[in-house]
């Protein structure tokens, strides 16, 4: 009842923290906030892969062997999380801030290039000095 | 004001009942055991890899390929970030004054902490977990403490330039791809490791070339987060004027 629970409020939550992440994608003019919101978005999607390798056992312990020898398989498969998600995530932060380091060098180049950082402003400053939208 | 705390309660309050009615009325299996797919990572790391840490193995193993692809992005990120900021190398123009001497030294005993913790977490990456990512991570980090306290000017005075970085990151990056491509002289598949390179070295378990993999990797991702600070800290004025020193 109460691990029901507990699995059932994680994913309604992460489904709300990415419903007011994409708020803030669309809604939002400023770009920071749109890159505020894009890393929550994405930080979301990487809990949700994590929960997808989490499941209810005690104790649960990391998938790595104590020595070489391996020889407590049986009990490592009954209680090691899935390493396949961790692996996966574990890259994708790193890609991620490298791409949101991408994204903030855009923004910071748009706002000396155009002195704002309001998406429908910097529309309109380019497109009076002729640049297409 | 007001509307946003009403609207952060009925959140909460939503997100509450929401999900105790759900577990009350609905039944829905929670996940009890591991997926066929980790059954097989878990049960064969060690044997297949040299490796008793499954993350590590999957990383750099049975999805290298994947993650040499991933580096590939992170690369172009980072390069294509440099390219935007795109600013002439020139000698230095200001004396780094920083903060006080206090926080310096203070600053300077928790960097060399730093530094240390990130070299164990990418040399035991194989073993415990950690590896290239988190450790270049952590080391970027230390850079990342010592630009605000001791200014970005004490760094390329002591030679640290975004270019000798970005240099760095190339010669690492390149140490990945022989490392991936050096099996295919013997006939092997890419990113091969237990056929083509030792488990262990004078009885240390290196776990073929995962080790390799997780120092070049931290090297890579070190430097490269390293040339994205030092790039963000330019002051803005550099840019007004027309010349700057990173």
């Amino acid at each position: 009842m109460l691990e029901e629970l507990s699995y059932i409020l994680i994913v309604v939550v992460l489904a709300l923290n990415s419903l007011i992440a994409i708020y803030g994608i669309v809604y939002r003019r400023s770009l920071v906030k749109k890159l505020i919101s894009l890393t929550i978005l994405s930080d979301t999607v990487f809990i949700a892969v994590i929960l997808a390798g989490f499941y209810f056992t005690h104790p649960l312990i990391p998938p790595v062997y104590e020595d070489l020898g391996g020889g407590n398989i049986d009990y490592m498969v009954k209680h090691a999380s899935d390493p396949l998600p961790q692996a996966l995530v574990l890259t994708g932060i790193v890609i991620g801030l490298a791409t949101n380091a991408l994204i903030a060098f855009g923004i910071i180049q748009s706002y000396r290039l155009t002195g704002t950082t309001d998406a429908k402003k910097i529309i309109e400053i380019l497109s009076r000095s002729g640049v297409e939208e | 004001m007001n509307t946003r705390i009403l609207v952060l309660i009925l959140l909460v309050v939503s997100a509450l009942s929401v999900s105790i009615a759900a577990s009350l009325l609905l039944d829905i299996p929670v996940p009890r055991g591991l997926k066929e797919l980790a059954v097989y990572y878990v049960s064969n790391t060690i044997r297949d890899t040299g490796s008793p840490e499954a993350v590590a193995a999957i990383v750099w193993d049975y999805r290298g390929l994947d993650t040499i692809y991933e580096t590939l992005v992170l690369y172009l990120a980072i390069v294509g970030g440099l390219a935007i900021f795109r600013v002439t190398l020139k000698t230095i123009t200001k004396t780094p004054i920083g903060l006080t001497l206090f926080s310096k030294t203070s600053t300077k005993i928790i960097s060399l902490l730093i530094a240390t913790i990130s070299a164990a977490i990418t040399f035991h990456g194989h073993l415990t977990p950690g590896g290239g990512f988190p450790g270049g991570s952590a080391l970027a980090v230390a850079a990342m403490l010592i630009i605000p306290v001791f200014s970005m000017y004490a760094l390329l005075e002591k030679g640290v330039t975004s270019t000798k970085l970005v240099a760095l990151r190339g010669f690492a990056l390149t140490a990945i791809g022989l490392v991936a491509l050096l099996p295919v002289v013997r006939g092997l598949e890419i990113v091969t490791n237990q056929k083509f390179y030792p488990t262990q070295i004078l009885g240390i378990p290196v776990g073929g070339s995962i080790s390799l993999y997780n120092i070049f990797e931290s090297i890579a991702v070190a430097s490269g987060f390293i040339a994205i600070a030092l790039y963000l800290s330019i002051p803005e004025e550099a840019y007004k004027t027309g010349e700057s020193s990173a």
